[in-house]
Formats: structure tokens, sequence, C-alpha cells
């Protein structure tokens, strides 16, 4: 796309007019396209796990439609203590990481440790969900690193005991891992508000008024920032809650399975042997999203409730609500939470080096590189597919999220409410809830080119981020550069690369590594889209999770990890050599 | 005089007759053979240059190897790209198949070779998802000696009818901690399914299976299954090689739902959660939690203790009441996209030399299916064993081989078990 338009550039005095018109035509449909192309999958997903969900399976032989999935699924044994699972793990989780947030936040608002807690949690987001879980069970389990810190001197146990954590039936291993992973990613969510220089310039101000009309710091943030950061911070929560109560990789490794949450359970059903099974787990799929729906509406009201109850307290005064033992709580659980992961991280670190490493020992009888040698032969080929999808992903969702940036602002008019909720939509929809229909439909047009398949589907899940963190830097670009030029007779598609694009060279690399962080850690997408055929890193992780050792598994959540960091540290360094000046 | 004659043309013509018979069945048999030689031919040329996706389990590096090895093999004898999709679960390519036919690929099937056997193949049987009458036409097929030997042409009871080549044989070989089970007066090593059950009271939450329907902890439960059915009479025994059905049910399971009942308060966890998984249970023993343990393949067990994912003091070995065995398949979908190819592959390993490396302890340790009386001398020559890792199952030491049951019991299993373990109380 870009080819095209740099030619039509090139030859701007033969055939200005002509060219104009097609970089405006192109940047006019872009929004469109962009619409369909997260609409229609989603949807057509949906629609081809409601067919069987009603008893409607050629296949299987079953062409009548009628309620026998649904039947099924309600005689499953323990499938009410399914859904209590699902959703307390998905809403205690999502609430838990809300509130330490806002609580860390509050706590050191306008304070440079802000930054640097910042910069220790940001690594986590990079960390694929599966390789979270085996760290967090590791540290938790009774053989793992607490047990070992105390044991044999304190504890006297020789051989681990018979503990609880990790796959506790209440769900509390799930609930800390999703926590842990999503806090940094609302943290980071509300720094990126905080950051936008309009908006974080008026709120500072704010709260210093506020500082100086002696409200305590911690007051003095929910009071007067809350309000208005939270609007900005709704839909990256729903989100979290959407994907908590739906995800299938940390319950899978960390909760219990007598019975499993709603989402494993529909998984193992759709991959049965047994393959009427599949009517139910589309019954299945069904009642997840209504459960997810359920949740989020349940969230929106809780929201309404507490803005009609506590409004009140925003203008009555009170300056002070022991504000000094919350900021205490506060660095406590601070300290707890950076303390946690850093200690998964060693963990996970010495594991990939360790040799013999019997219970009670707290560090490895011998160091050695056996298990980075014999990961590396066998990643060469994981490794390319990953890095392939990644950046032809990538590169495919920053063009049409240029395009359509592009086009708001050539149009003059906001992106409208609905179609900035459409970005959302393949992170609200539980994924496990349309990824099957998508992929039978796939299977239905294009059976044969995996690779395109998985790209697609990656595409659903990298745009929504590449999407939001483009999108507050191409608003905030000051439109007289670009009047200017255009008055000076530059064509829009000229304006489009020689001016605007060079000023948002570090943006759209940050939107770039971050594209690529997340289409490296798809797990479901993948593994479906790709019936298996394209290895990534992520896949190979999981499956060797499930099949092989700790110390091979933390060499690929290492790899996980490295990948994503190597594309954020280029994202950073190459605006200090290119376009220098814009960068300025 | 005349009758003299007569009896002459008699011979004469009957002599005829045989003669022509005897051409006949000449003719036949050489016709048949080479219409199998022209058979192979046919695939041969066919098959040759193309890719073949292999559908194997992939969570053991060994194996894995192995695969890798016989890809290599592939490509120089047929220049045939094998590629190794590794499955976590053999299910998922089953389903995969199950997709292609919904969606009426019928000869553009993503699967070539599938690594299969038990329930995923009477699926796929049931289902017609796999391509009929070519392993018995391999001409490696032969070494299995199939007339006398009929475990090649059935898998789990069922009669395979040409659908798969068999690939290997396993029994259920379990695995300790030496210095957790040191042999003390309330710690022997518990060698049968009873003493199994008095050790783990003793010794609570170092024993577990993991979870149906997973493969491992399926083959734990069959065995306590079948062991527990020894002493019954024979027409309940024999039920067990029958289909499962409502009224023999109950009968035949309720021995081993009153076992698990004695048995689950004494496991990890105190039978309230269950591994996901052998691999997960291999991760357990290597953490100290479990001190036994079980699996279908024996030397990934040595080879888990080279790795370092299992400690020195590990030791195999089988349990004198009876080992669990079966027999384990490669096959075709029918909407295949490179059958020929398929077929070459299939039939490579089936040779005296692909088994032969297989079997080998440090490659696999994979029992071969071939018998050693087909071969020639040289063939048996590859054959030959080296000595074992210390953690290895000694040689020779399965006393007993118990057979699979029918593989309708393995629903009425996981079934019963999932109502009655299946939520915790």
């Amino acid at each position: 796309m870009s080819v095209v338009s740099n030619k039509l550039a090139a030859s701007p005095t033969l055939k200005p007019h002509k060219s104009a018109d097609m970089f405006s035509k192109l940047v006019k449909l872009s929004p469109r396209f962009l619409l369909a192309l997260l609409i229609l999958p989603v949807i057509g997903g949906l629609i081809s796990v409601l067919l069987p969900a009603f008893g409607y399976a050629p296949v299987l032989e079953h062409t009548t439609l009628g309620l026998h999935g649904f039947t099924m699924l309600m005689q499953t044994p323990g499938l009410t203590h399914m859904v209590m699972l699902s959703v307390g793990t998905g809403l205690i989780s999502t609430l838990l990481a809300f509130i330490i947030t806002l609580m860390i936040l509050a706590a050191f608002f306008n304070s440079p440790w802000l930054n640097r807690i910042q910069r220790l949690l940001s690594p986590i987001l990079v960390i694929p969900h599966a390789a979270a879980a085996i760290a967090v069970g590791f540290l938790i389990a009774p053989s793992g690193m607490i047990s070992r810190l105390v044991s044999p001197w304190f504890s006297g146990w020789e051989l681990a005991p018979n503990g609880m954590f990790p796959h506790d039936s209440f769900g509390i291993s799930i609930i800390l891992g999703l926590t842990l992973k999503e806090l940094p990613f609302l943290l980071l969510m509300a720094l990126g508000v905080l950051a936008q220089p309009e908006l974080g310039k008026k709120l500072r101000q704010q709260h210093k008024v506020a500082l100086n009309l002696g409200y305590c710091p911690m007051t003095a943030f929910f009071k007067v920032i809350l309000p208005s950061l939270y609007p900005l911070l709704r839909l990256p929560i729903l989100a979290v809650l959407a994907y908590a109560s739906a995800s299938v990789e940390m319950p899978l490794i960390l909760g219990p399975n007598t019975p499993p949450t709603l989402a494993v359970a529909i998984m193992h059903w759709f991959n049965d042997v047994d393959l009427n099974l599949r009517i139910k787990a589309s019954a299945g799929a069904l009642l997840q999203l209504i459960l997810t729906g359920g949740l989020l509406a349940l969230w929106l009201g809780g929201e309404k409730t507490i803005k009609a109850l506590f409004s009140d307290l925003l203008t009555n005064g009170e300056r002070e609500y022991g504000g000094v033992y919350w900021q205490k709580i506060t660095t406590v659980l601070t300290v707890f939470v950076i303390g946690f992961i850093l200690l998964s991280l060693i963990g996970l670190i010495m594991w990939s080096v360790a040799g013999f490493w019997r219970f009670p020992a707290a560090l490895p009888d011998q160091l050695t590189l056996l298990h980075f040698k014999s990961a590396l032969m066998q990643m060469q080929n994981p490794l390319f597919n990953t890095l392939a999808i990644g950046l032809v992903t990538t590169l495919f969702a920053i063009i049409i999220t240029l395009l359509c940036l592009e086009s708001e602002q050539l149009s003059a008019k906001p992106m409208s409410r609905f179609t900035s909720l459409i970005i959302y939509l393949p992170l609200l929809v539980p994924s496990i809830a349309f990824l099957f229909g998508l992929v039978w439909l796939q299977q239905l047009v294009n059976n044969q080119a995996a690779f395109f398949n998985v790209v697609f589907t990656h595409l659903l899940f990298v745009l929504p981020y590449v999407f939001l963190s483009l999108a507050s830097s191409y608003r905030r670009l000051d439109p007289r550069f670009a009047h200017v030029a255009a008055s000076l007779g530059a064509t829009p598609c000229k304006v489009f690369l020689h001016v605007k694009l060079p000023q948002l060279f570090a943006p759209i690399l940050i939107a770039a590594a971050l594209g690529l962080a997340i289409s490296f850690g798809q797990y479901l997408p993948t593994l479906l889209a790709g019936g298996g055929r394209i290895a990534t890193i992520t896949t190979e992780a999981v499956t060797l999770a499930n099949g092989a050792s700790r110390r091979t598994s933390a060499v690929y959540a290492i790899m996980q990890m490295a990948l994503p960091l190597i594309g954020f540290i280029l994202a950073w360094v190459l605006p200090k050599y290119f376009f220098k000046s814009a960068h300025r | 005089m005349l009758a003299n004659k007569f009896w002459q043309t008699l011979s004469r013509y009957s002599f005829c007759c045989v003669a022509f018979c005897i051409c006949l069945v000449i003719s036949f048999k050489s016709l048949a053979s080479t219409q199998l030689q022209s058979r192979w031919q046919q695939v041969e040329s066919l098959g040759k240059d193309q890719s073949v996706y292999f559908y194997a389990w992939g969570g053991d590096a060994q194996i894995n190897a192995y695969i890798q090895w016989a890809a290599q093999q592939v490509k120089t004898k047929y220049n045939i790209n094998l590629v190794h999709v590794k499955l976590s679960d053999t299910s998922e390519a089953v389903s995969r198949v199950l997709a292609e036919k919904s969606a009426n690929n019928n000869d553009r099937g993503s699967v070539d070779l599938i690594w299969i056997n038990g329930a995923n193949f009477a699926t796929m049987s049931e289902h017609s998802l796999l391509l009929k009458q070519w392993a018995n036409k391999l001409p490696n097929f032969s070494y299995t000696d199939p007339s006398n030997n009929p475990a090649v042409n059935f898998d789990f009871g069922i009669p395979t009818n040409g659908m798969e080549a068999p690939w290997g044989q396993a029994s259920l070989t379990f695995y300790y901690d030496s210095l957790a089970i040191d042999g003390t007066a309330n710690n022997t090593l518990p060698t049968t399914l009873n003493q199994l059950l008095s050790w783990s009271a003793q010794n609570p939450g170092r024993f577990s299976y993991p979870k149906p329907p997973d493969f491992l902890g399926m083959s734990f439960l069959k065995y306590a299954l079948v062991m527990l059915h020894q002493q019954s009479d024979e027409t309940l025994k024999a039920q067990l090689n029958q289909p499962a059905t409502a009224q023999n049910t109950a009968q035949v399971l309720n021995p081993l739902w009153d076992f698990l009942n004695k048995l689950h308060p004494t496991l990890w966890r105190d039978g309230s959660h269950f591994m996901q998984s052998g691999a997960q249970m291999r991760r357990l023993i290597g953490d100290t939690e479990l001190s036994i343990a079980f699996t279908f393949s024996a030397p990934e067990v040595p080879a888990a203790v080279k790795r370092y994912d299992l400690p020195k003091s590990i030791r195999s070995y089988a349990m004198q009441d009876g080992s669990l065995s079966n027999t384990h398949f490669v096959a075709i979908p029918y909407n295949a996209s490179h059958q020929q190819s398929a077929q070459l592959v299939a039939n490579f390993l089936l040779s005296p030399e692909a088994q032969a490396q297989k079997q080998k302890a440090p490659i696999w340790g994979d029992k071969s299916v071939l018998i050693q009386s087909t071969l020639t001398p040289q063939q048996q020559a590859l054959f030959k064993t080296m000595q074992p890792h210390p953690s290895a199952l000694p040689l020779n030491s399965i006393k007993r081989t118990l057979s699979e049951p029918h593989p309708s019991w393995v629903n009425a299993i996981i079934q019963g078990w999932q109502t009655r373990f299946g939520v915790s109380q």
C-alpha cells in the first residue's frame, strides 16, 4: 500500500489531481474496512458457534434445531461450581488489580517512585500468561521457592509437604496470578492517560490546588483526579474483566480441575475424542458469552451505584481518611507485589540454568547451559514463524490504523462512539466463544493458507492495541504543520508521508513493539487458526509446559520475554538516530 | 480295453486339469504379487518429492528427536519432507480432520499421517475418517508376521482393516524415588495393586494419577480394572473384551469404584485435585511431592534423569501382577493431501532399520513390532542391545502383560469417574 502511494507521491506534477484522489479514497474507505475486519470474523465466529449450540452440526449428522446442547450442558456435574469459579476469579482479580492500581497511583502520584514502579512492572506486561502462570505456580507450590526458603531449617520438611496451592478449589491461585498479570496493564494504561499533555497537566495542577487546600495527597487523588481519570480507564478495565472471566491459560496451569473453570471445561469439550461433546461445548461457549456479558453489565451497574452513593463525598470537604495508614499499607502492598514478581522471575531464571535441584535446596546443585542449548537447537523454525507472523501482522495493523486516523483528520470528524467500541470488540468478546467458529469459517473459505489464517486471527488481537497506542499521539499532532504544508501545495498524500509520519516515528515504533508483543503472546488463536501446523515460541512453550520439564519451560518463558523486550528497546533507541528533529 | 482307454483319457484330462489348476494358482499368486508390486511401484513413484505432515504427540524430546531422524532418512530415500506437527493431545488432530470433513474438504486435508491408537482410532474409524486397506499392503508389513501375530491387526480389540500400520509397543512402567521409598519396614516398594493401596495409606499424599480422560490416567484405571477382575468368574471377565452396555457397566465397574473410594483419600491433595498429565506427574516426582509414578514410555525416565528433570535416585520397575500393554500405530486420514508419500513414510517406519533404531534405549526404547524370525541375520543384528542407564527399566522385567479392555470401556470409566469424583464435595 505504501509503495503505491510512494510512487504516486513521486510524480505529483504529472497527475496531482488523480494521486490525491486515490489517496483520499483509500483513506476514506479505511475506517469501514477496519470495522469490517473486526466485526465480520467475530460475528461470523459467534454464529458458527451458535448453530451447533442449537443442535445444527451437519458433520455429526445433527441437523434438527433444538436445545439438546443446553440440556447436555445443564446436566454436566458441577456446572454451577464452574460458573461460580469463572465469575468469582474474574471479578475478584479485576477488582483487586483495579484497587491496587488506584492505591499505587494515589500514594505515589507526583512522586518519582511512580516512574520507578512503572519501570519495574512494565516488563511484566510482555510476559505471556502461560509463562507468568508457570512462574507463579513455582513460587507458591509446596515445593516452590517460598517453601524452599524456609525448609528444612524452619519447617523441618525434607520432602515437599502436602500443600494447598496452586490448584486450590477456591481459585485463590488463579486470582493471584491474574491480579499480578493485570495490575501492570491497568497501571500502564492509567499512566498513559496521565501522560497526555493537556489532560495530565490539568490534573496535576488540580491536584496541587487540592493539596494547597489541605487535602491529604491520597484523598486529593480520589476526589480530584479519579473522576476525570476513570472514564478513560473504563474500556481497558472492561477488557481485563472480559479476559479474566474467560481466559484459559492461567486457570489451566493454576486452577483446580474438579471441576475447572467454565472456559477450561469448554476447551476440553471442544478437544474431546467424543465428537458429540462439541455440541455441548458450543452451548457452553454461549453460556460463557452470557456470563462475561453479565459481568461487564454488573461492573457498569456497580459503577453507576458507586457514583450515586458516593458523589456527595467528593464535595463534603473532608480532607483526610487515615491517609498516613493507607500510604503505609500501599507501600507494603507495592513492595509485596514487586517482591513477589521479582522472586518468580528469579525462580524462572534459576530453573533455566539448573542442574539437579532437589526439594529443600534453595539453590540448584549445579548450573548448566544444557537447557538453553537444546532449546535453541529446536527453536529455529518456531522463532522464524513467531517473527514472520508478528512482523506481517503488526505492519498491517499499523498501516490500517494510520489510514483510519488520517481519515479522521481529513474529514475533521472524530471517530464515532460506535467505532471506538468496535475496536475493542475482540477484547470484550471471550475468545473461546468465537475462535472455534472462526476457525471453522476459515476452513470453509480457505483451507491451505495456514500462515495467512494465523496472521488474520492475530490481527484481531493486535489491531486494538496498536490503535489505542497510536491514536492519542496522532490526535495530539499539531495540525498547523499539515495546514502549512497543504497551503504550500502539497497533496494530502505527501503531507501524510513527509510531514506527519516522520513526526510520529517514535510513537509508531512503540505501537509496533506493542503489536509484536501481543502477537508473540497469542496461544489459542495461533494453535486453532494454524491447525497446529504453525509452531511459534508460545505454542511450543505451552505444549512443553504441558509435556516436558520446568527447565525447558523456563527457557521458553525467558525467550518469550526477551523477544518483545528487544522490540521495546529498539523502539526506544531507534528514534535517537533517525528523525531526530521530529523527536525533539 | 474300453475301460482302460477311458481311464487313460480321464487321467490325462485330470492331469491336464490339475496342471491347469496349478498354473492358474501360480499365475494368480504371481499376478497378485505383481499386482502388489506394481501397486507399490505406483505408490513409490507418486509419493516421492513431496511433503508429509505427520501429526504426532510432541511432548517428549526423545521421541521428537527420533522423528527428526526418520525425517532425515525419508528425505535421502525419497526426497520426502517430513514435517512433525507437535500435538499436546492427539484428539486435536481428530478434531481437525473432522472440521475438514464438515467443511467438505475431502481431498486436500492438512493431516497426512497421524500417530494414534485406542479411543482416538475408534472415533476416527467410526466416523470413517481414515484411509482403508493400505497398511496391510505395505512391503514391510510382512515382517510383523500378521497371520501369527494378531496384535498388529487389532487396536484395543477393534480390527484395523488395514487402516493403521503398527509402529511400536508400550507397557505401563512404574518409577519411584529411591530416597523417598527406602525399603524400611513401613516403606517398601509396592509391586501389586493391593500393595500400592496399602503403601499409599501409610504414605498419604505421595501417589496420584492424572485426571481422566488423560491417556495415562486412563491407563492406570484400566490396569486397576483388569487386576480387580483377575479373580472374577470367566463370564464377567469376558465382558472386558466386549462393548460396554447399560446392563454390564455397573457390574464390571463397581469393583473399580470401590477400590478408588478406598484409594482416593490417601492420594496427593487428598484426591480433591488431580494432575493434568503424565508430564505433570513427572514434574511432581522431581519436586519430591510424589514418590511413585508411572509412564507408558519407559525410556523417558532415564532421559529425564540425564536432562536433570528427575533426581538421580529414580528407579524404574514393572508391577509384578501384570503390565498393561498395547500397540500403537500410524494412520492416514481419508482426505490426506499426500496419501502415497504418507504410505512411503509408514513403510519406512516399519523397516527393520527404523524399528531397530527406535528400540535402542538411548534413542527411544520403544519395543519393535517386527517378529525376529521373519528377519535375515543381518537385520536381526541391528537389534542388539546396549547397557541400560541405572534409572532405566531393567531388561526382561515385564513378567506378565495385560491386554487392553475394549475401547468402549474408556467412555464408561470417564463418565462414571466424572460423576463420582469429578466434582469435589
